[in-house]
C-alpha cells in the first residue's frame, strides 16, 4: 500500500472497499439462490457450465500463480518507480513503458504515487505510457493465450504497447502548457 | 536485476514513503519503544504525515526461533521507510537494509519523541554490514516468503470477482438468448468495436476477467474486432476510476488520456484483427 496525502480520506475509503469487493460475489451468489427457486433446471445447467469454463482456466491460473509469484521475487513497486520517475527521451519512454507492463495490483494503489512523480517533475507523457501500458499484463498471458491462441496475443501486445506510447507522446504534447513541474520539458518525452 | 534495493533505496531518491515502523509493547503512540524489534508484541506503523498509525501484532511476539525474520517480512510488506528499535539484530538489520528500509536502533522512550526526533533528523542510523557480494544476486528465504505472501495476497484478491464473473457467464449461457447478444454486435467491424471499446470502458477491474469475457463472448459469435476493443479498453481507458485520476493527475490529463485511450483501443482492435487475420491467410 503506497501511502498518500490524503490518507485518512483513503483509509476510510479502504475500510469500505473491502465489503465492497465483495458486494459483486455477494449478489451473483443471491442472484443464483433466486434463480435456482425459479428455473432449478436452468440454474443448475448454469453452474455445470461456469465449473467447466473453471475447469478449463485451472492450468493457465496455476500458470498464472508461477508467473505472479516469479515477478513479484524480482520486482518491487519500488523499483518500478524507480524505472518510471527517471530519464527522458528514448530512455524515458522504454522505463515508463517498462514499469507500466511488470506493475501489478489495482490502479488505484498506483494513483497516489504517481501524483507524487509527478510533483516531482515525471512528465504527462510518462505517466500516459505508464497507464497505457498496464494493458500488458505478462503474469495474466497463459489465460489469454489459452483464450486467444498466442499469434493474436503477440500483435496485440505489440500493438498495445506501440499504442500507447503514441497516446502518451499525444497526451504530453496537448498538454504541453500544462505542465507543473519547474524542470519544463527536460523530462517530457522529448 | 537485483533484489536488494542497497542503502540508497528509493525512499531515499524520490522521498515517496513516508510510513515508518517501531517496536513497542503498547498500542499506541504513548507508549514507550520495546527493547527488542524482533520479539516486541507490537509494530506501529506510522504514517509520518498525517501521525496515523496501525497496531499489528509481532508476528515474532512468541519469541520463538526465526521471531526476527517474520518480524523483517512484515516490516517489508508495510513499505516503511525505516524501522526504529532498541536492539535490532545483525541479520535482521542486514536483511532491512538491503530491502531499502534504514535502521535505527539503541532507542529508548515515548513512542511520540523518538518518531520527533526521527523527524528532525536527530538519530544516527545503524550501520549494517552487507557484505557486496550478496547483493543482488542471491535470492534467500526472506524474499521468497514475501514473494510467495503477496503473489497469494494478490491471487486471492483476483479470485472472488473472478468466480462471479465466471458464474455470471454460466447464468448468461443457460439464461440469455444468444440472438440478443448478436442484437448489441450486429458483426459491422466497425459499430462493433465501437460497441466492444465502450463496454470495455464502463467495466473495470482486473483483467483477467476482461479476457474470460471476452472468449465467451467469441464463442457467442461476436466479432474479434469487438473483443479485442473491450480487452484493451477495459484497462486503459477507465470511466468508474476517471475520478480517482482526476484527483490524482488532474482533470485535463484524465480527459486527454482516457480520450485517446478510447481512439487507440478501437485502432488497435481494428488493426490487430486486420494483421492477424493476414497472417493466418
Amino acid at each position: 500500500m503506497i501511502p498518500m496525502k490524503e490518507d485518512i480520506t483513503q483509509s476510510s475509503t479502504r475500510r469500505i472497499r473491502v465489503p465492497r469487493m465483495l458486494l459483486f460475489p455477494a449478489s451473483v451468489l443471491v442472484l443464483y439462490g433466486i434463480l435456482y427457486a425459479i428455473y432449478p433446471d436452468k440454474t443448475s445447467m448454469a453452474l455445470k457450465s461456469s465449473g467447466n469454463i473453471f475447469l478449463s482456466m485451472l492450468i493457465p491460473l496455476a500458470l498464472v500463480f508461477a508467473l505472479m509469484l516469479i515477478l513479484n521475487l524480482f520486482l518491487k513497486p519500488a523499483q518500478i518507480a524507480r524505472f518510471l520517475g527517471k530519464g527522458a527521451g528514448i530512455k524515458g519512454i522504454i522505463l515508463s513503458a517498462t514499469a507500466g507492463i511488470i506493475s501489478m495490483g489495482p490502479i488505484y494503489a498506483w494513483y497516489p504515487l504517481l501524483k507524487q512523480l509527478r510533483q516531482k517533475g515525471a512528465g504527462n507523457s510518462m505517466m500516459a505510457i505508464f497507464l497505457g501500458n498496464r494493458a500488458v499484463k505478462p503474469f495474466l498471458l497463459p489465460i489469454m493465450i489459452s483464450y486467444f491462441g498466442w499469434i493474436y496475443v503477440l500483435i496485440l501486445t505489440v500493438f498495445t504497447v506501440t499504442g500507447s506510447i503514441i497516446v502518451g507522446y499525444c497526451v504530453g504534447a496537448l498538454l504541453r502548457n500544462e505542465t507543473i513541474s519547474p524542470s519544463k520539458h527536460s523530462s517530457d518525452g522529448e | 536485476m537485483g533484489v536488494a534495493l542497497g542503502k540508497t533505496s528509493l525512499a531515499n531518491n524520490l522521498d515517496i514513503v513516508m510510513k515508518i515502523a517501531i517496536s513497542t509493547d503498547g498500542t499506541d503512540l504513548e507508549a514507550e519503544v520495546a527493547q527488542r524489534f524482533g520479539t516486541s508484541r507490537y509494530l506501529l506503523i506510522v504514517d509520518l504525515e498525517t501521525m496515523s498509525f496501525d497496531t499489528v501484532p509481532n508476528p515474532g511476539a512468541t519469541g520463538q526461533r526465526g521471531a526476527g525474520m517474520q518480524a523483517v517480512v512484515l516490516a517489508i510488506s508495510k513499505d516503511v521507510k525505516a524501522v526504529l528499535t532498541g536492539h535490532c539484530s545483525p541479520a535482521a538489520t542486514r536483511q532491512l537494509t538491503k530491502n531499502g528500509i534504514q535502521v535505527y536502533a539503541e532507542l529508548s522512550g515515548k513512542v511520540k519523541d523518538v518518531i520527533n526526533k526521527y523527524k528532525t533528523g536527530d538519530l544516527k542510523e545503524s550501520a549494517a554490514d552487507v557484505p557486496p557480494t550478496t547483493r543482488g544476486a542471491k535470492i534467500d528465504t526472506i524474499t521468497v516468503l514475501l514473494a510467495l505472501t503477496s503473489s497469494a495476497r494478490q491471487f486471492a484478491m483476483m479470485l472472488p470477482i473472478l468466480i462471479s464473473v465466471v458464474l455470471l457467464i454460466g447464468l448468461f449461457n443457460a439464461f440469455v438468448p444468444k440472438d440478443l447478444l448478436l442484437a448489441i454486435f450486429s458483426g459491422n467491424p466497425i459499430l462493433d468495436t465501437f460497441v466492444g471499446a465502450c463496454f470495455g470502458s464502463i467495466f473495470a477491474g482486473n483483467a483477467i476477467n476482461s479476457y474470460v469475457i471476452g472468449g465467451e463472448l467469441l464463442g457467442y459469435g461476436v466479432t474479434l474486432f469487438a473483443v479485442t476493443a473491450l480487452i484493451i479498453a477495459w484497462v486503459s481507458v477507465g470511466i468508474i476510476q476517471l475520478p480517482a485520476e482526476i484527483a490524482a493527475l488532474g482533470g485535463k490529463f484524465a480527459l486527454i488520456r482516457n480520450g485517446l485511450s478510447f481512439v487507440m483501443a478501437i485502432g488497435i482492435a481494428i488493426l490487430t484483427v486486420a494483421a492477424l487475420n493476414l497472417i493466418l491467410r
